[in-house]
């Protein structure tokens, strides 16, 4: 093509005179987001064959580099699209050689030579192999496997010796491994850009992942890895909305989880979310008296307070018309956040940090203190089964790690009558928990929904640093249950648990 | 990735459907079809019923008359016309 600027002949002269003075290549362009996209075009203005600015070559791919991202900050880049795998003793980044070398310190080889170090959880675990009898001292996780990149035996004898098993999450540890990689890389992360809230005529399909973020307008996402970044944080709001929306994809068919206890249970809650129009506005000429805001108590909060507060909103933008009072109360419920913890003053008496400012529907408060504590204070006394619900994310409820620790609040939740909506973190955690419940609490409580695998669950894995060959994904599966009602009866009457007629 | 206002991400610069929607429609494809399949078939159906019902091959049914006696044609109509009122003043 012949150039615009530069006379031919010029060029052609001083190009073959001086064989060192190469043309400038074109600057790397960031990628942005997915390598399958074609590089932003070209400048509009055509190149000059000859520059005299001074070569510039990018040359090792994770060298950082600045860039303006969409929003017009600037970011550093650390590693690219394609250069996400590496193993996690050697990775670029800082923080990921800290925690591969807190798994040496702290996870055991899971070989069956050596002697167990933990109760075996599930007849999956690689713990029951192991025998006590004639198993060998306990090992630190040494050895990396090659293909996932991450500490998961002591030495590669071992590994070699157990690859069927280790094959069975390997493929699973090498996405976590990138995945990680790929949130401390530095770029610009589209699928945190979450939706913008809709009017409320547009239903919205909450049938899977796929048809909630096409029906809510979302940027589209179109490779896995954006949707599991995307839904490892989105799964905390939309378990909880898929559950208690009206257009719940939990039915009391038979394919549906939900049972009649469930329905009635979630039918009051869905009276005061699903409000009917009362010809009241937001102006001063026609008010209307509102009613209480929804309360929503998450238990146990540990990571999901710390969320930021556009991703709760998600939940929000889904109910029109509807305040909701969002509480976060655990003993770790300020994990990951900086702020001070206020004074305990009469007006706020367990100190709790509250957020009000976030919108006119929604206002968050951050208790540090254990459940049980709050409750026999009466600090939220009435429970109305028509606006509050519990929401426990992974309690571990017959975890024996953390089962001591829900003993008090488990009979003081049940009292309470309503909904408590609880997840577990993988198919083997959510049936202990089941599990436990059914054997302390079976004629105390009723199953609301079935325990199955969340319609909303994270599709992003973790590796448990404590033990790697443990993934686990957020909100993976989902019950919920309540406590059962008694009714007084007359002393020679027939007794109706439960009819039309009595409740 | 250029922010373009008045696209939707949900189609590529050739209007052809993304992966995330192809996502979003996959649990319907099936229902959808068939149903599509029966609403082409209803039209085809009509059409072709009434088309059979208006169609006839059997002309037997309708009578001819027989060729009405002609006079020669001496003039136009006008001095026809012309004659037969002559005729009739005398």
């Amino acid at each position: 093509m012949r150039p615009p600027y530069t006379c031919n002949r010029c060029l052609s002269l001083i190009k073959s005179s001086r064989p060192q003075l190469r043309p400038t290549p074109p600057v790397r362009i960031p990628r942005r987001h997915h390598s399958t996209k074609p590089a932003l075009p070209k400048l509009s203005l055509p190149k000059r064959g000859l520059s005299s600015t001074a070569n510039r070559k990018f040359n090792q791919a994770f060298e950082p580099f600045e860039y303006v991202d969409p929003e017009g900050q600037r970011r550093r880049t650390v590693l690219s699209e394609d250069n996400l795998f590496h193993s996690f003793t050697h990775s670029p980044v800082p923080e990921i050689r800290k925690r591969a070398a807190f798994m040496r310190q702290h996870a055991y080889c899971p070989h069956p030579s050596h002697k167990p170090t933990r109760v075996a959880h599930s007849d999956g675990d690689l713990e029951s192999r192991k025998s006590s009898e004639t198993g060998t001292v306990p090992a630190h996780v040494n050895f990396e496997c090659p293909d996932c990149g991450v500490p998961v035996y002591c030495c590669e004898e071992h590994w070699a010796d157990d690859y069927e098993a280790h094959l069975e999450v390997c493929d699973v540890i090498r996405e976590i491994n990138q995945d990680d990689h790929d949130l401390r890389s530095g770029r610009f992360f589209k699928e945190f850009e979450f939706a913008e809230p809709q009017m409320e005529e547009i239903l919205v399909n909450m049938t899977s992942w796929d048809t909630y973020l096409y029906t809510r307008d979302y940027d589209a996402l179109n490779e896995d890895r954006e949707m599991r970044q995307a839904t490892k944080l989105l799964t905390y709001p939309m378990t909880i909305a898929s559950v208690i929306h009206e257009l719940s994809p939990y039915n009391i068919r038979s394919g549906g989880s939900m049972t009649p206890e469930g329905l009635k249970s979630f039918s009051a809650l869905r009276h005061t979310l699903h409000p009917p129009r009362t010809g009241g506005g937001d102006t001063w000429k026609n008010p209307r008296l509102a009613p209480p805001a929804v309360r929503i108590f998450v238990l146990g909060a540990r990571a999901e307070s710390s969320l930021p507060r556009e991703t709760w909103m998600q939940m929000i933008y889904l109910f029109h018309r509807v305040q909701f009072s969002l509480n976060f109360i655990g003993p770790e419920a300020m994990m990951n956040r900086s702020e001070p913890l206020p004074e305990r003053t009469p007006n706020n008496p367990f100190g709790a940090v509250v957020e009000d400012r976030i919108s006119n529907a929604l206002k968050i408060s951050t208790f540090v203190e254990y459940y049980h504590t709050l409750h026999k204070t009466g600090h939220f006394y009435p429970y109305d089964p028509y606006f509050d619900v519990f929401v426990v994310f992974h309690p571990g409820f017959g975890n024996p790690a953390s089962m001591h620790e829900w003993e008090e609040t488990l009979p003081l939740l049940l009292e309470t009558k309503c909904p408590i909506i609880a997840t577990g973190y993988s198919p083997w955690d959510t049936k202990q928990d089941v599990d436990f419940l059914q054997t302390r609490f079976s004629n105390e409580m009723d199953i609301l929904l079935d325990p199955m695998e969340n319609r909303f669950r994270s599709l992003r894995w973790d590796i448990n640093d404590f033990d790697p060959h443990d993934v686990s994904c957020d909100n993976w599966g989902l019950y919920a249950f309540r406590g059962k009602r008694y009714e007084t009866t007359r002393k020679d009457a027939d007794e109706e648990v439960h009819s039309e007629r009595t409740e | 990735m250029p922010y373009r206002p008045f696209q939707s991400t949900y189609y590529n610069e050739r209007m052809q459907a993304s992966p995330a929607l192809l996502r979003a429609r996959a649990p319907y494809l099936v229902k959808n079809t068939i149903t599509g399949a029966a609403i082409v078939a209803l039209v085809i159906g009509i059409y072709t019923y009434t088309i059979k019902v208006i169609s006839q091959d059997e002309f037997e049914d309708v009578i001819v008359p027989p060729e009405p006696v002609r006079r020669p044609q001496s003039g136009s109509t006008t001095d026809e016309v012309k004659l037969a009122m002559a005729q009739k003043k005398q």
